[in-house]
């Protein structure tokens, strides 16, 4: 009797076919890139789409060609940090067109479709028991979001991560090989030991691991023009890859974040300079 | 997931895909040595599992295969939020008419993003004094949206 792999195609459902043909429009769409870099950490809270929003602007100050697409489709938070929360989409002779940030950064995120009052919500044959196939549905999303947007000829693709070690790795699996990771910590012990996790589940991959970036290194006290302690850490926990910069907590960055305004205006402050120089270490380690 | 005919050690082919029943699909499959027949009925959580792939169940060509999957788009998600926008402020809108050129663009163009896209669009034409898009003004929105 024949076995499974005995018979060629599936007698005419086509699914393969289908997942494979998406596959290759995910291919077609990201010819242009350059660079693909996911930012991710597995723990959440540390700053990661802060970091990205801003590391894109830093790097877009040198002259790179950066885009960003939002993948915490159920906390998007880089349309606000864009201003682009009422951006319009318009469809271009072959794909659709992403909105900018003044400073000319290309964006996708959710936040652009759905109101903050609102969640994500999919249609579904099954009631319940969501944690049976949301995940594969997310990721079916992110597929056609790759396949149908128009990235371009740029230098750079920063994918800002949703929260969750096990998630850091689903999108290792998910995404083109040549996807590096930048992890974000924040100097703690329980952040730097979740952290850990991720990078340990990403080496067992392809993907490459640029480095990590301690977010809210210290805070910057606007009063006395100086760096203050806002963590307090046994350090016993250090990361085993390279890090990447550190870059203090500001209020006025968060206030930035909100506003959508745009790197250029943090430049010469602290924060500004720390992710500089991060933007520089990133280049290097590319 | 394939289909073998014991007796004739052949592989079978997909025949028929019904219009789900409460959450479930009923997929004819036959032998095409012996005709023999036999259907596949999913229960909602496989009928989920597959569509959360993104794609249509059964042949292109089969008009049956679209109500199967619910939709012609591989997002037969729902995601709140782009329903029209104009919806809901008073007055109706102006009609805009769509060239066929640029309702060929529009659909292009995920499910999930095109209701968001033809309100701003048309909103975009309506501002300029136009009741037409076509590709120009297509391209006009592009350029004015810095894109």
């Amino acid at each position: 009797m024949k076995g499974y792999h005995d018979i060629v195609g599936d007698g005419g459902s086509g699914i393969l076919e289908q997942v494979a043909e998406l596959r290759g429009r995910i291919t077609d769409g990201l010819a242009g890139v350059r660079h693909l870099v996911a930012v991710g950490s597995g723990k959440g809270g540390v700053g990661k789409s802060t970091l990205t929003m801003h590391l894109a602007g830093a790097l877009r100050a040198r002259g790179l060609r950066v885009a960003i697409l939002d993948a915490d489709f159920n906390g998007p938070s880089q349309a606000r940090m864009a201003g682009v929360q009422r951006a319009l989409f318009v469809p271009g002779p072959h794909k659709v067109s992403l909105p900018r940030t003044s400073d000319g950064i290309a964006v996708f995120s959710m936040g652009s479709i759905i109101p903050e009052s609102e969640a994500l919500d999919f249609e579904s044959a099954a009631h319940g028991e969501s944690h049976t196939w949301r995940a594969t549905r997310e990721f079916s999303l992110l597929g056609e979001i790759l396949a149908s947007f128009e990235w371009g000829e740029i230098d750079l693709l920063l994918f800002d991560l949703p929260p969750g070690a096990e998630r850091t790795v689903q999108y290792a699996d998910f995404l083109d090989p040549r996807t590096s990771f930048l992890l974000v910590t924040i100097p703690s012990d329980v952040s730097r030991g979740v952290v850990a996790r991720s990078v340990a589940a990403l080496s067992k991959g392809s993907n490459r691991i640029l480095g990590y970036v301690e977010n809210m290194s210290g805070y910057y006290c606007r009063d006395c023009n100086a760096i203050k302690p806002l963590f307090t850490s046994s350090d016993s926990s250090a990361l085993d890859i390279p890090c990447l910069g550190t870059v203090p907590f500001d209020p006025e960055l968060a206030r930035h974040c909100d506003l959508g305004i745009p790197f250029a205006a943090l430049r010469d402050t602290p924060v500004g300079r720390g992710l500089d120089q991060v933007a520089q270490r990133f280049l290097d380690a590319l | 997931m394939k289909f073998l005919c014991v007796p004739c050690d052949t592989p079978m082919k997909l025949q028929t895909v019904a219009p789900p029943d409460r959450g479930s699909l009923s997929i004819v499959y036959a032998c095409p040595e012996c005709g023999y027949e036999m259907a596949m009925l999913t229960n909602a959580y496989e009928t989920q599992a597959v569509q959360s792939l993104g794609v249509r169940i059964g042949p292109e060509s089969d008009s049956t295969a679209t109500a199967a999957s619910g939709s012609t788009c591989p997002f037969s998600a729902m995601i709140p939020g782009t329903e029209d926008a104009d919806r809901g402020q008073g007055a109706e809108p102006i009609p805009v008419r769509w060239t066929a050129a640029a309702e060929a663009r529009l659909a292009k163009i995920p499910e999930f993003v095109r209701p968001m896209a033809r309100t701003g669009i048309e909103r975009f034409a309506r501002d300029k004094g136009i009741l037409e898009v076509d590709e120009q003004i297509l391209d006009e929105a592009r350029d004015f949206f810095g894109m």
